[in-house]
């Protein structure tokens, strides 16, 4: 019965571990395509603030009275486009998650109602091919977490985005990569690492 | 639909409704061709700010950091670009320039023709009064237009680029010259984004595409 | 039964606790060693509750990553406001502080957002603070009226407030993304701080409801109803000077009535503003009057000014022109108010006359509250609140102690208090547990704690307390002294009912050395009023008009304490008379007018107002019992100053001073008669190991002429002479000393002395 049950807990979180790595490949990529988008919107933040400095009237586009409201239109519209790629590549980034917050919130379930079976004593066991029950689950939410946190920055400074609000327009870049963890990244892949020899089994 | 206009069948319009359709798909050649154009004087003009900004500046290689080639954006500091020496960056500048001035040439001639279509247009138009009189014809060439609406979008269409071209010419003239990095980065903008063809004039020749029947 | 043992164990253990793992910040991880979990019957996961002096915060149960026990680290996510995690340095962590916690999926939770300024509000719509305040609380364990803290880069938000969850029904429980969640409001820093300080205790007043109730109208009435004064076309007030002396609790006031009103209070302290960079004052108030301008946009908002006098001194006065820089600006800001914010500007000081009057004029500060030195009542109240938290004796007496205490302050009372609770702690030794604190620690304490407005006064006098008793003979002028001044101090109600007015002033005069000075003592210590004595020597002064603005001054502290007694000890020193022509215009001339005005009272300044304006209604029935009722009465009556001056030389006094309403009653102190002397005998040698021989009858009837000190003085040379010529080891002192120091010693008065004295003011 115990052993049934450890195995079964065991199927959860090998799955929850293949979502994980599923979720990390395709979280990157999403990512490293939202790279040139975010990067044009910091360049027509510095584009339109240029437009904003520059008194065209002392220039030789003098000539063009109506050049910087329409230079500014398009500006603003290409603004537009470039945010418009990018939420849907936040609603991918969403997908993703909610896959891996299934996955997950499944596995601790099993747990929560075999927790007469699966007592502290089992579930600290680690053994040569597994690491402990309570080890994974803790990676699995830590690994949740990162993902949520690192999702809900990222929407979040696209919905705090104003176009008109210059300087935050020309640091979107810097604070979208500021966003990236070094750590958070390396404990996903330690995490990954050290299951794919239970993931294998 | 007109039986005897129907804008599937060319073999059968002749006359003016022929030439119409025909101007119709010009505008939207000249127009793509302008696009391309368009583009690639970017390009060259990136590289001449780039320069010029090079120039000013011999000590820091680029003077705008931190934009990267985008689909969108323009690249201001592309220091692969950027030759080191200072006789080589002379010469470079001028065949950029002269590449640059090459497409406004082009353009300049491609508003030339947008000129004569509507010339054209107004010669047919004249051609109707002259037939039936100063209301025109009795039902349209093609499904709802009358001619001389034709003659209106050809001639707004037509003044959108000529104000493009005069704005590109002067870009031109004066973007070598400009040692301002904010003002360069006014005139690559106004480049890229040419303000003076607005979404109007996207739906002017799709509108006109239709009419026409080169859409459907 | 294994279960049991196991409880048995957990009960004592102690836990040694570590700051949090670096990767479980956020997490809202507890880790705690796995056996001890399984006898907590906790599993991955559990939610608890850990409680610690500093607060709680809900948590849920992991294993710690090495399996060690005896450890425990927790991440305080979801805590009560204000908790700060205990330090390792504190005792050990006792397990009995973790409990696990049933923490269901939520339905609802009523939240607020605390946001670092209010950019945020305008940033982002409701709509999309509330999908993201729903995104961060899901999955995370909540409790009512706990903060979440969100990490530094969650954006503009710090906390979430959770105001309840389910309603109300449950305390704790999961947000999931099926809870409903509902934002009850979005509030700055600023405010979320001051809502949570409103739900502490809040501090008591005594003695002000008064003034508090008049502030609170004048904070409540632009702050609440700003629509409803302008459809009247009123202007609202929108700035109080409060004016009182040091200690009376003008900021304590500020801060309990704008905790009251639940208004946001920003504080400028004069000092800390001035900056030593040209301009950094100015800059530094505008930033003040810019942080409460941001703060009325959320809600009632107080911006108080202590110590205003430093910040704004007479711009004439000071030719220092960063100064009057720091004041223009201060006008400017002020009158930039009524156009944009909504909030009241009050400011505090305890020299109004220092202040540009620029401010002093409606449309700055529009109203001035005074609060003056607490009068018996407010003194009682302040003692009542001041006492609630002290475990009190029987024996002590409020009303009594309220009457001893004239010139206190709050300040002072609190010290007061603090002092004889001090006496309590140390009199009560190690082992007993009656820390109740009696009237005789009061009585201690009360020598140690001066009233602070006599505090570098020039008129304080240490002054041992002298009983009646303790003088002897002069029962006449005695009573005299009683009646013109104990009496009325102690029974105002008796001559209010029979319609007597008090004098203002008393002049003694007599021979030297027949206890004037010492008499005065006795008075005042008997009326338990404040007692100033000034003598020539401290008034003068070797700049011009010092003298006088000492005098002013004194007469001013006199006041501030009323009832007093100020005693001008050789007046005639002080004053001289104006008639003496060879001294016209001196120092003399000039301090004796100050003094005509002070006697005559020409109304008190405004800011020396104490208390509400009372009259006596005899019909109006009295609630309280017998003594308060006294106690009413004591106030009203007694709020004037007690002149009394000393002199042997009154022939030469200005006889302006000794007119009906100024020195109105004046008593000889004469010599002392047989009668007397043998009284001051007797108290003389109380403490004198006689001789059976020794006759103090005979002693008195040869010693006629002396005064009180010369009688002192001959029992003392006695006792001194007895021990030269016996021996130190002598017990007794014989009549044969006495005798023999009475040969050798002169009267001090004579005859002549004694008949001028007496006739001088008949004939006057």
């Amino acid at each position: 019965m115990a052993q049934t049950v450890i195995s079964l807990c065991h199927q959860h979180l090998k799955k929850c571990f293949q979502t994980l790595e599923m979720t990390n490949k395709a979280w990157n990529l999403v990512l490293a395509e939202c790279t040139p988008l975010i990067s044009s919107l910091g360049n027509l933040g510095e584009q339109l603030r240029a437009l904003d400095n520059v008194q065209l009237d002392l220039t030789p586009l003098h000539r063009f009275p109506d050049l910087k409201e329409r230079l500014r239109f398009k500006l603003l519209q290409a603004v537009d486009v470039v945010l418009c790629k990018l939420t849907d590549k936040v609603d991918e980034l969403q997908k993703l998650l909610k896959t891996l917050n299934n996955q997950v919130s499944t596995a601790f379930q099993f747990y929560e109602h075999n927790t007469d079976t699966l007592d502290l004593a089992t579930c600290t066991l680690r053994s040569a091919t597994s690491p402990s029950i309570a080890d994974m689950l803790e990676w699995l939410q830590d690994a949740h977490n990162y993902y949520c946190s690192q999702f809900r920055r990222r929407k979040y400074l696209l919905q705090v985005l104003r176009p008109d609000d210059l300087v935050f327009m020309e640091e979107v870049s810097k604070r979208w990569e500021s966003f990236y963890s070094a750590d958070g990244e390396e404990h996903i892949e330690d995490t990954l690492s050290r299951v794919c020899l239970f993931v294998d089994s | 639909m007109d039986e005897n206009v129907t804008p599937g069948r060319k073999g059968n319009l002749t006359g003016s409704a022929r030439k119409l359709k025909d101007n119709a798909a010009d505008w939207h050649n000249f127009i793509l061709k302008w696009e391309r154009l368009n583009d690639e004087g970017s390009a060259h003009a990136t590289k001449i700010v780039n320069l010029v900004l090079s120039k000013e500046s011999a000590k820091e290689t680029t003077l705008l950091p931190g934009a990267d080639q985008s689909d969108t954006g323009l690249s201001v500091a592309d220091t692969s670009s950027v030759p080191s020496s200072r006789t080589e960056l002379f010469t470079d500048l001028e065949e950029e320039c002269t590449k640059l001035q090459e497409i406004v040439e082009k353009m300049a001639h491609i508003v030339s023709k947008m000129e004569k279509i509507v010339s054209s247009e107004k010669g047919i138009c004249d051609l109707e009064t002259f037939q039936f009189g100063a209301k025109g014809r009795d039902c349209p060439l093609f499904l709802t237009w009358s001619t001389s609406q034709f003659v209106d979008v050809s001639s707004r269409l037509y003044g959108c680029y000529r104000q493009e071209l005069a704005l590109k010419q002067l870009i031109l003239r004066q973007l070598a010259h400009t040692s301002d990095p904010q003002l360069s980065m006014v005139y690559l903008s106004a480049w890229l984004y040419q303000p003076y063809i607005d979404d109007k004039t996207k739906l002017l020749l799709e509108s006109l595409l239709l009419e026409t029947g080169h859409r459907t | 039964m294994a279960t049991d043992a196991k409880t048995m164990f957990t009960m004592g253990v102690e836990l040694q606790l570590l700051p949090c793992d670096p990767q479980d910040i956020n997490t809202q991880r507890c880790r705690i060693g796995p056996f001890l979990m399984t006898s907590l019957r906790l599993n991955i996961g559990t939610p608890v509750l850990i409680s610690t002096p500093g607060g709680s915060c809900l948590c849920t149960a992991w294993p710690r990553r090495d399996l060690a026990e005896g450890y425990f680290q927790f991440d305080p996510k979801c805590a009560t406001p204000n908790f700060s995690s205990p330090t390792r340095e504190a005792s050990p962590f006792k397990c009995q502080n973790i409990r696990p916690l049933n923490c269901p999926k939520l339905k609802r939770v009523k939240v607020n957002v605390v946001v670092k300024s209010t950019e945020l509000k305008k940033r982002m719509s409701s709509l999309l603070i509330h999908d993201f305040v729903k995104e961060i609380l899901s999955g995370v364990h909540v409790h009512e009226r706990h903060v979440i803290t969100l990490s530094s880069f969650e954006s503009e938000m710090t906390y979430i407030y959770i105001e309840n969850a389910n309603s109300g029904s449950t305390k704790a429980g999961l947000v999931t993304e099926k809870t409903c969640v509902e934002i009850a409001g979005v509030i700055t820093v600023a405010e979320h701080r001051r809502r949570v300080a409103q739900e502490s205790p809040t501090m008591s007043l005594g003695g002000m409801e008064d003034v508090y109730a008049s502030l609170k109208e004048l904070i409540h009435l632009p702050l609440f109803y700003p629509k409803t004064l302008s459809k009247l076309g009123v202007l609202c007030p929108r700035g109080v000077l409060l004016v009182g002396p040091p200690g009376v609790g003008k900021t304590m006031l500020v801060q309990s009535v704008v905790k009251e009103v639940a208004a946001t209070l920003v504080t400028i302290n004069g000092p800390v503003i001035l900056g030593s960079r040209p301009g950094e004052s100015e800059e530094n108030l505008r930033a003040m009057f810019h942080q409460a301008q941001a703060a009325s946009e959320e809600g009632p908002c107080v911006l108080f000014i202590d110590e205003i006098d430093s910040l704004c001194p007479k711009r004439a006065g000071s030719s220092n022109a960063p100064e009057n820089r720091v004041v223009a600006q201060l006008l400017t800001l002020m009158d930039g108010i009524s156009s944009r914010g909504h909030f009241v500007t009050i400011g505090a000081t305890n020299q109004p006359d220092t202040l540009d009057p620029a401010l002093r004029r409606p449309g700055r500060f529009d109203r001035e509250v005074i609060i003056g030195v607490p009068t018996l009542t407010q003194r009682k109240s302040i003692l009542e609140c001041l006492s609630k938290k002290m475990p009190m004796s029987s024996s002590v007496d409020l009303i009594a102690l309220a009457e001893v205490t004239t010139g206190y302050v709050g300040a002072d009372l609190s010290a007061l208090c603090r002092e004889a609770a001090l006496r309590a702690i140390l009199h009560s030794s190690e082992g007993s547990d009656g820390k109740a604190i009696e009237m005789h620690h009061f009585h201690e304490a009360l020598k140690r704690v001066q009233p602070s407005c006599l505090r570098s006064s020039i008129g304080l006098t240490d002054y041992k307390p002298v009983s009646w008793e303790q003088i002897g003979g002069l029962a006449d002028v005695k009573l005299k002294l009683k009646q013109s001044i104990e009496w009325p101090m102690k029974y105002p109600e008796s001559f209010v009912r029979l319609g007597l007015s008090r004098p203002r002033g008393v002049l003694l005069y007599g021979p030297p050395g027949c206890a004037k000075t010492t008499l005065v003592k006795a008075a005042a210590t008997s009326s338990h009023c404040a007692f100033l004595s000034v003598s020539g020597a401290d008034l003068f002064s070797p700049f011009v008009g010092d003298s006088e603005k000492a005098l002013a001054q004194l007469f001013r502290q006199a006041r501030a304490c009323a009832p007093s007694i100020v005693f001008l000890d050789e007046v005639d020193s002080i004053l001289g008379s104006r008639g003496d022509a060879r001294v016209a215009h001196s120092v003399q001339a000039q301090v004796l007018s100050v003094l005509l005005n002070e006697l005559d009272g020409v109304g008190l300044k405004t800011a020396e107002r104490r208390g509400p304006q009372r009259k006596l209604c005899e019909s109006e029935e009295h609630p309280g019992s017998q003594q308060e009722q006294q106690m009413e009465f004591h106030e009203v009556c007694n709020k004037d100053v007690m002149v009394v001056a000393a002199t042997n030389r009154p022939e030469t006094l200005d006889s302006a001073l000794m007119r009906p309403g100024r020195l109105d009653k004046i008593i000889y102190v004469p010599p002392p008669d047989h009668e007397a002397r043998l009284a001051i005998l007797r108290l003389c040698t109380e403490k004198m190991p006689l001789d059976p021989d020794v006759c103090l009858e005979e002693l008195a009837s040869q010693t006629s002429l002396f005064s009180g000190a010369d009688l002192e003085n001959l029992c003392k040379e006695a006792a001194l002479l007895t021990l030269h010529e016996q021996s130190m080891e002598a017990s007794r002192v014989q009549q044969k000393y006495f005798n023999k120091v009475l040969q050798n010693t002169k009267p001090s008065l004579s005859a002549q002395q004694i008949h001028v004295n007496s006739c001088e003011i008949i004939f006057k």
